[in-house]
């Protein structure tokens, strides 16, 4: 295999990290949350999707959104107590929510899984001498530079993006200011559930079978990346998502076949350098005062 | 004093022998066709019902494997009762669903045991069952799980005691040997592999099979491998993709199998992929998959050879259960087995089973005939259904047993 399909592979795998980890950032940011649980929007926006595959695209996508966005607005009600609890309170209490909403699907649905097939031509490639881009690849670059525009363009433009940003930098001075945190936590909630919907269309298309455990597998990956890439910030927990994914899908090509299965190892020896070196993540700044979000 | 206390002792000693042998008196008459407790022992004659206790997952993620498995073992058993039950007695199966929690796996198994089950099934992943496993054989009962299909469920895991555990599935050494011994009939002479190391089962499969390809002067020209849900199945795909081979064979399943097999036809490459048991059913193949074979237990798209396998899925079909896969099989074969060694032995102790077991060559069961051995506890040189999938929908093509287990490392 050529270095160059190795790069493509490597850069469809970290924008689909690099779209989950947009999430986990956003709801971070501001509320000092991370949320292990986010991984269970993508499963909802997957069963979603399912639940309407023999319908037109429009309404499968249109369900797929809206699943996730009523998911998120809940899993906002339920956390809305633990603001004012310990970081080990509110971790434990996504975890919670992930293994019930985990437990919830294997009961609807089973364990088996199921196929989706929605927009499954964007697995189709595009061939360039020995190179194949496939599609979905081109849609993902497409999908996650909007996206990240667009989150910046709100945080940047907006009234409620101006709070979300004083109350990532200081939640209680922001609140003595007149922003509403409830409002501004909701918002995030609720960007972070677009780009989670956006990731689950895509990702469908790549791993079309949906089980209970679907996004949470895609979840703990991503965590690791806000991390190395840096929590501080929602750019530089994007950038790491896609270096993990980015690392993870080189290493599986320059391992040997026989040794793919120490994958894993080789890849939180270098999240463990990279920490060493940067301990405020690969992309985090080091000035004290900046802006989270 | 001292008179009245020897007297006292002469008496006690009298009173006691009489009592001793009363008691051997009244055993003898139970030894005589009284009413044994039956509690696994061995030839002993007696019509309390043979209780099998299964342990079993029936609503986490082994229930796709155990539930249409115990299920076609309560049909099975019913249908042995409606013949005259085994050895004259009747059979009984109780089951617990452990939920795959390896306490309660225990805490399921030890009540199974502990309310007279003579022989215990287990779920089918051998970590899962484990506890289950242990808590049968260290009480000297036999313990047989429908469908694992590596070698570790027997003496490779658990030692001396291993003797005790069984597995009606197919061993990965025959299931691999098979595949390699269509792919060769087939004048596919160039392969690739793809091995997928999240559990042995699917590592041991590709292994048999590149061993046997080559004894048979195949070639081997591209080893892929990956772990499921590592994320790295896209380079899996575009590196099989430029493998110039007549077939890719793999063993895997979940998320990674369509992404796979899906990725490869979007692509344009209809390379023949061969793949085992693993690959069963129709719920994951993407749309307008062609070319795709594998082996299994038994057909369930209404095509089996077999009429009493037939008659099995719609008394399935019947209950709501219909089977997703053929591996629901090795349930009703569990029993068909257990019954063999029980007439064989005459009773349910567990060493006189495992035994019987280890002995059985060409025992006739619903899934067809199977094999065992000291080395090979679970099931080899059974017929297995070879199915081809074109566009999406799998069918019957031949039966098949492998010459032999392939040796694998």
């Amino acid at each position: 295999m050529t270095v160059l399909q190795t790069l493509v592979d490597a850069v469809a795998l970290g924008l689909l990290y690099a779209l989950v980890a947009m999430g986990i950032g956003l709801v971070f940011g501001v509320m000092r949350l991370v949320n292990f649980a986010h991984g269970e929007l993508l499963t909802a926006g997957a069963y979603a999707l399912l639940l309407t595959n023999d319908m037109p695209l429009a309404v499968g996508l249109a369900a797929c959104f809206g699943a996730v966005v009523a998911l998120a607005l809940a899993m906002e009600v339920v956390y809305r107590p633990l603001r004012t609890t310990t970081p080990t309170t509110m971790l434990v209490t996504t975890f919670a929510v992930s293994f019930l909403l985990q437990a919830v699907a294997l009961l609807a649905f089973g364990a088996r899984g199921r196929n989706v097939g929605v927009l499954s031509e964007l697995n189709r490639a595009v061939s360039i001498g020995d190179l194949r881009v496939r599609w979905v690849t081109l849609v993902s670059i497409g999908v996650g530079a909007l996206l990240l525009t667009a989150t910046a363009l709100v945080l940047a433009r907006t009234d409620v993006g101006l709070q979300m940003r004083a109350a990532a930098m200081d939640a209680t001075t922001a609140q003595l200011l007149g922003v509403r945190a409830s409002t501004v936590i909701r918002f995030a909630f609720l960007l972070a559930a677009v780009v989670a919907a956006a990731a689950t269309v895509l990702l469908t298309v790549q791993r079309p079978l949906v089980t209970p455990s679907y996004g949470f597998q895609l979840v703990i990956p991503a965590l690791v990346g806000v991390v190395v890439g840096g929590l501080d910030r929602l750019v530089s927990a994007t950038l790491g998502g896609f270096a993990i994914g980015f690392a993870t899908a080189v290493l599986g090509d320059v391992l040997p076949a026989d040794g793919r299965v120490f994958l894993d190892t080789a890849l939180f020896l270098l999240v463990i350098l990279v920490l060493l070196v940067r301990p405020g993540g690969l992309f985090g700044r080091t000035r004290a005062a900046w802006e989270r979000v | 004093m001292r008179g009245t206390t020897r007297w006292s002792l002469l008496l006690a000693l009298v009173l006691a022998f009489g009592l001793a042998a009363a008691a051997c008196g009244g055993d003898d008459d139970e030894g005589d066709g009284g009413e044994a407790a039956e509690t696994g022992g061995g030839g002993e004659a007696t019509d309390e019902p043979i209780v099998i206790g299964a342990a079993v997952d029936l609503t986490g993620q082994m229930a796709p494997f155990d539930g249409p498995a115990v299920t076609a073992a309560q049909i099975q058993v019913d249908k042995l009762n409606e013949e005259g039950g085994v050895a004259g007695r009747e059979l009984q199966l109780r089951v617990i669903d452990h939920q795959l929690d390896p306490e309660r796996t225990k805490s399921a198994a030890i009540e199974l045991i502990d309310d007279g089950a003579d022989v215990l099934l287990v779920t089918c992943d051998v970590d899962f069952a484990t506890p289950a496993v242990q808590e049968a054989i260290t009480r000297g009962v036999l313990a047989v799980a429908p469908c694992i299909g590596t070698d570790q469920m027997g003496p490779e895991r658990f030692g001396d005691q291993g003797k005790l555990a069984f597995s009606i599935g197919n061993v990965a050494q025959d299931e691999g040997a098979a595949m390699a011994e269509y792919a060769i009939d087939q004048g596919w002479m160039r392969a690739a592999t793809a091995t997928d190391n999240v559990i042995v089962y699917f590592q041991d499969v590709v292994k048999a099979f590149a061993a046997r390809y080559t004894e048979l002067g195949g070639e081997v020209v591209v080893e892929e491998s990956w772990t499921q849900g590592d994320g790295t199945i896209q380079n899996v795909v575009s590196a099989l993709d430029n493998a110039n081979v007549d077939v890719i064979a793999t063993s895997t399943a979940f998320d990674d199998m369509p992404a796979m097999v899906g990725g490869l036809r979007s692509l344009g490459n209809d390379t023949p992929i061969i793949c085992g048991w693993s690959c069963d059913g129709n719920y994951w193949l993407p749309e307008g998959t062609d070319n795709f074979y594998l082996v299994t237990y038994a057909s369930v798209f209404g095509d089996d050879p077999s009429d009493e396998v037939k008659e099995l899925i719609t008394a399935m079909e019947e209950q709501d259960q219909a089977p997703g896969t053929g591996g629901f099989v090795t349930g009703a074969a569990a029993i068909d087995a257990i019954a063999a060694a029980v007439e064989e032995t005459g009773g349910t102790e567990g060493e006189a089973l495992a035994d019987a077991f280890e002995g059985f060559e060409g025992l006739e069961t619903i899934s067809g005939e199977i094999s065992f051995s000291e080395e090979f506890h679970s099931v080899f040189g059974r017929e297995y259904r070879v199915m081809e999938v074109q566009n999406s929908q799998p069918s019957f093509v031949e039966l098949r047993a492998a010459s032999s287990p392939a040796e694998i490392e």
